[in-house]
């Protein structure tokens, strides 16, 4: 069998190509669930909100920890120290809101409904830029779409959320199974 | 000096290793996505893939999915040494030695 110097270089572009494509791949793979969880909870946790908004922190006090196990179980036999480094992750997207939120207070349930869902899709841009325009577009559809709501939807912000919030992730899920 | 492997060096067959290798040890990875990652049609896919899994390079795996049949293929441990092996070969290669290896 003879390999030539540019076949050689061909392969191994081929190679590299085929790789990435497949690691980037497996990426978004490996995000779906976490992006359908969390898109069902927005929703049904926005809806409780808007239904019972005295209760907003108690109901978020539930979800969220339910979404965090979800997220560990949905990563059971991944990669070693994925899931303690997720759990920390989460740590720390909850400290970081906890902190800005005593920072700024006083601060509307509504105001707090919009930082939330806006860090998130700051997380996302952020991740997008080195691992993959799907999270670019998604972190950005989310921002807009909560920064249109904020502005112009008066009452209702929490069902806005919960539709266009929840259901955007819940999109992006379904759309990051795909090749 | 790494030895050329023929099997692996036929380009659909070199797309397949290297996705299959970017991927965790021992993840399987349905025949459809995988044709769809190829871009090679199910005959095509599957012939290669046959050729693949006599080497042991791959593994492949049909069950049930409710009624739906599937077909799962992952990387063994002998395919990912090997494909290691080969892009070894490569790279000396394009360091600059001119190879000429014995045909099977």
């Amino acid at each position: 069998m003879t390999v030539s110097h540019e076949d050689a270089a061909a392969a191994l572009r081929d190679i590299e190509r085929a790789q990435a494509y497949s690691a980037n791949l497996a990426d978004y793979e490996s995000a779906a669930p976490h992006f359908l969880i969390w898109g069902v909870l927005w929703a049904v946790a926005y809806t409780l909100n808007d239904i019972f908004p005295m209760f907003g922190a108690s109901i978020w006090a539930v979800v969220t920890p339910i979404g965090v196990i979800a997220g560990l179980l949905a990563m059971r036999g991944g990669r070693n120290g994925i899931a303690w480094r997720y759990g920390a992750a989460m740590g720390a997207v909850f400290l970081f809101l906890t902190g800005a939120v005593m920072i700024m207070w006083p601060v509307s349930g509504r105001q707090v409904a919009a930082l939330i869902p806006l860090f998130v899709a700051l997380a996302y841009v952020l991740k997008g830029i080195w691992s993959g325009l799907r999270y670019v577009v998604t972190g950005i559809a989310v921002a807009t779409l909560t920064l249109v709501g904020f502005f112009l939807v008066k009452d209702h912000f929490f069902l806005w959320m919960a539709g266009v919030g929840g259901g955007s992730l819940i999109l992006a899920g379904v759309w990051f199974r795909q090749v | 000096m790494p030895e050329p492997d023929e099997i692996i060096h036929q380009q659909t067959r070199l797309r397949i290793m290297a996705t299959l290798c970017a991927l965790s040890e021992g993840k399987q990875v349905e025949f459809t996505r995988l044709r769809a990652i190829i871009g090679a049609t199910d005959g095509n896919l599957g012939a290669h893939l046959v050729t693949l899994e006599k080497a042991g390079y791959i593994a492949i795996t049909k069950d049930f999915l409710g009624k739906k049949p599937r077909t799962r293929v992952a990387l063994t441990r002998a395919g990912r040494k090997a494909f290691n092996r080969h892009v070894a070969f490569l790279r000396t290669i394009l360091e600059g030695e001119a190879v000429e290896g014995e045909k099977p």
